[in-house]
């Protein structure tokens, strides 16, 4: 007997004691392929997420450079804005501090000055040491 | 693509083949059960979209991957058990326990071959089967019981032609052996 006609008959004899399966085996069987069933994957239009920058240059040319550049700019714009933003409101403390220091010059030429002010101890020592340069 | 039809009707047709497998391997009603059920659940959710043609040897690999695994983690879980039960054993931590299924199996006493029915040869068959050692059994059965070629079972055992064909031979006289032995001629 060769090995091929063994195998055959060997085969036979797997499939009538696969046949010969017990009810409760062939039921869980059963029950694991509707499980499996309806498990199946089915191949449909793939979905397919994106980050928001990427769709925003989809299409556009070289989008590897470009998203790289426009990172690159979300990082530096808001840093430029926050700059300027500084910049700004110093500027405009400092435009606040000159305004309030001029009109208490021109009160103080007016006589117009608080009774504070010529009362204040730095007041008088300024107008001792600024006599002589008027003079 | 495989319909859920295709599908169905591959599932039916191998799931009683895989269960027998699946009970060569662990011997266990439950387990084998556990075995097949997994390996449905990952062709139809992982390879469900694949062309029906696809299916056989897909499905064939899984229930290996499925069986080792179990073979995996039946082999830590007694590792594990080793370790704090204390007992001295024999069995060697590092040995792979897909060596070991033939030394496993339960021998019954021999009986002369007049006094077995059809039913009981082919039960004796299976007890044979299950005795060969895990690679032999596998390219064995794949290709004499699932009709796979030489290059297919290559392909399904992830070996070369040559082992499959050692693996072939090395069974079929071990089973002839053991059968002959018995008192069973086919």
């Amino acid at each position: 007997m060769t090995e091929d006609e063994f195998g055959f008959r060997i085969r036979q004899a797997l499939n009538e004691g696969a046949e010969r399966l017990d009810y409760k085996t062939t039921l869980r069987l059963e029950k694991a392929r509707m499980g499996a069933l309806a498990r199946q994957r089915h191949a449909g239009p793939t979905t397919v997420r994106l980050p928001a920058l990427q769709v925003a240059t989809a299409g556009g040319p070289a989008e590897t450079g470009d998203r790289r550049w426009l990172l690159g700019a979300a990082w530096v714009t808001p840093m430029l804005a926050l700059t300027i933003g500084f910049v700004a409101i110093g500027q405009w403390q400092k435009e606040l501090e000159i305004t309030r220091l001029a009109a208490l010059d021109f009160a103080v030429l007016l006589d117009n000055g608080p009774l504070e002010t010529y009362a204040d101890r730095g007041f008088g020592v300024l107008l001792q040491a600024e006599r002589p340069t008027a003079r | 693509m495989a319909t859920r039809e295709e599908l169905s009707e591959f599932l039916a047709g191998v799931e009683r083949r895989a269960f027998k497998q699946a009970m060569f391997a662990v011997r266990d009603e439950s387990h084998a059960l556990d075995i097949v059920q997994d390996a449905m659940m990952k062709i139809a959710e992982k390879y469900g979209d694949r062309p029906a043609a696809e299916l056989p040897l897909i499905f064939t690999r899984i229930l290996q991957n499925a069986t080792h695994d179990y073979f995996r983690r039946t082999k830590v879980r007694s590792t594990w058990v080793t370790l704090f039960s204390a007992l001295g054993s024999d069995d060697d931590p590092d040995a792979d326990p897909l060596e070991t299924l033939e030394a496993a199996g339960d021998t019954r006493a021999e009986s002369s071959e007049a006094a077995y029915s059809r039913e009981q040869i082919v039960a004796l068959i299976e007890e044979e089967v299950a005795k060969l050692p895990a690679r032999q059994r596998e390219a064995f059965l794949l290709r004499y019981w699932e009709d796979y070629d030489t290059a297919e079972t290559a392909v399904a055992m992830g070996c070369s032609e040559g082992s499959v064909k050692t693996h072939c031979s090395r069974a079929t006289h071990a089973l002839a052996k053991a059968l002959k032995e018995r008192g069973i001629s086919l």
